[in-house]
């Protein structure tokens, strides 16, 4: 079963933060500011997978799915597969 | 009709008064013939070309929505299709010359073109966005529009030559024009437009009169170290200046109708890093490379070292190639690919090298280098010849020879143009800040008085400067 979306709130701001090594705040652009790049948003998505214990398949993502904490929610419980 | 010319300024002018004039529903068929129209006017011919994109996408992607878990056989087919339109338009006679000079090895006979053809403005572009259309629509993020909206979303005359390269979920929901107007739309889109025009007739073809001159095939001297050195900060700055001049000027276009662009620039020659120069510069090709090519490369490759720098020359001399055709461009690009992955390789020892203090060393370094980097690889982007790129750039690194072949207006100007780019970030702010106060209170000296004065010497600046009409860089891209 998939985490829920508090779960996956704070899961998302956590690895966020050890990305940026600073607070993230609500409705914070991560991407479209340029805080993280695309290389950034592949460790997002691994540590999400760690923290979470799913499977992010990025193929069908663009980074700016990842751009807020609303959007990564939005996008993980969209995509994402609970580890078997 | 270019841009920078009277008669596309007293057109917009009429155009813009016609649509805030007319009632909503007839803005969206105004629009379309005004566009179609604007592209004719660089050569009537080629109007099928963006309907053709138009036609093509829309049959596709209509295969692919009714069911988006089918194969990816129709995106391939959609993809393929757009790419070989832009191959025979733009690459067909660089392939033939390529495989031409390869053919006696495998004694197959030369292959034939035929003769040179003209090129549809802006094909680039558009086929870019198109092929971003289609993959977001296999990837469900855009509706299945009728026909209509996306010939206007192709043809939309303030973007069609140059971009900025937009997607369909920020451009198609302005598309129906519904807008009741409001001043802003006016003062903000008068300001980009006067602007880049200056940007463009006082700056950049400014320098572009002595880049010409300095780049020229028939000069076959070694230019002087500090010629060479100016030549490449010159181009530099035409560049610059020629295509945020353009982008400004169809950003404030599209603004006069109630239409807001994505930006392509945020002055990139402040970069402090490679990576960081490439989120300045051209920033909607910088994200449509991020979002449909490097992004889905390296997803695959869970971001190891060496598909990641792999992936980033081989995308960076695509970026070059989509430039243009030629190997100079094409290294012009792959030398950008090798500074990311310089800088890569830095970023992952960096905890082994920097701590503290050094680090803020470490930046400044990197901000030089960064600098240099791309003026280098403006003098590639720039040489008519390998050997004159060549040539430059050895008399700026070790064949160093002191003298200079110009007048002292080259260096001054070029030196002044420099000075600018360090003010411009605070000089933006501050104007913000009075633009900010003046606002807040409602009609203002500023409003009424400081802004029309500034469009009219802005314009006056644009009829005593434009000598030669000269076409912006990136239209011929």
């Amino acid at each position: 079963m998939l985490p829920d979306s508090t779960t996956i709130r704070n899961a998302a701001r956590e690895a966020a933060s050890e990305l940026t090594r600073r607070p993230i705040k609500e409705g914070q652009r991560l991407v479209s500011s340029g805080l993280i790049d695309s290389l950034s948003v592949l460790k997002l998505i691994s540590l999400l997978e760690k923290k979470l214990h799913v499977t992010i398949p990025p193929e069908t993502l663009q980074p700016e799915d990842f751009d807020d904490l609303d959007l990564i929610v939005e996008t993980v419980e969209k995509v994402a597969k609970p580890l078997a | 009709m270019p841009f920078n010319s009277l008669p596309y300024l007293v057109l917009l002018a009429v155009a813009v008064v016609l649509y805030w004039l007319l009632p909503a529903p007839f803005r969206r068929l105004f629009v379309l013939v005004a566009s179609m129209a604007f592209y004719a006017s660089w050569g009537i011919i080629f109007v099928w070309v963006p309907l053709a994109v138009a036609g093509l996408v829309y049959l596709i992607s209509k295969q692919i929505a009714v069911d988006p878990a089918k194969p990816k056989s129709w995106l391939w087919l959609g993809v393929s299709s757009l790419l070989a339109l832009l191959v025979f338009f733009k690459y067909r006679g660089f392939l033939a010359l390529n495989l031409n000079l390869l053919a006696p090895l495998f004694g197959v006979p030369h292959f034939s073109v035929g003769g040179a053809i003209a090129f549809p403005m802006g094909i680039s572009f558009y086929t870019f966005e198109a092929i971003g259309y289609l993959i977001d629509v296999r990837q469900g993020r855009v509706k299945m529009p009728k026909f209509l909206d996306l010939v206007l979303f192709f043809l939309f005359w303030p973007n069609i030559l140059s971009g900025p390269i937009v997607r369909a979920r920020e451009l198609m929901p302005q598309l129906d024009f519904n807008k009741a107007f409001e001043g802003r739309f006016f003062f903000e889109g008068l300001d980009r437009v006067i602007w880049g025009l200056v940007q463009k007739v006082v700056i950049a073809n400014v320098l572009g009169i002595w880049v010409d001159k300095g780049f020229a095939q028939t000069v076959t001297a070694l230019p002087f170290t500090m010629d060479g050195w100016f030549l490449a900060i010159a181009f530099g700055l035409q560049i610059y200046f020629d295509f945020a001049g353009y982008t400004n000027m169809a950003i404030g276009t599209a603004r006069l109708l109630g239409v807001t662009l994505p930006e392509n620039f945020r002055q990139p020659y402040h970069a402090a890093t490679p990576p960081e120069f490439w989120a300045r510069w051209h920033m909607t090709l910088s994200r449509w490379i991020r979002d449909y090519l490097f992004f889905p490369i390296n997803a695959k490759w869970q971001s190891a070292s060496l598909p990641l720098y792999l992936s980033l020359l081989g995308v960076m001399a695509l970026v070059g190639l989509w430039h243009g055709a030629g190997w100079n461009f094409i290294l012009w690009g792959a030398l950008h690919g090798s500074y990311l992955v310089l800088y890569r390789m830095y970023e992952s020892w960096k905890p082994l090298l920097a701590t503290g203090s050094n680090s803020q060393f470490a930046r400044g370094i990197w901000r030089l280098l960064t600098l240099i980097g791309v003026a280098c690889a403006w003098v590639v982007f720039r040489a008519p010849t390998m050997a004159k790129a060549g040539a430059i750039l050895s008399s700026m690194f070790y064949r160093l020879s002191a003298g200079r072949a110009f007048g002292p207006g080259f260096y001054a100007f070029t030196s002044l143009v420099v000075l600018f780019c360090v003010v411009e970030p605070t000089v933006l702010q501050r104007l913000s800040a009075i633009e900010g106060r003046a606002g807040s209170t409602g009609p203002s000296p500023f409003r009424i008085l400081v802004r029309p004065l500034a469009y009219l010497f802005g314009l006056l600046l644009f009829l005593l400067f434009d000598q030669n009409n000269a076409q912006f860089i990136y239209s011929q891209f």
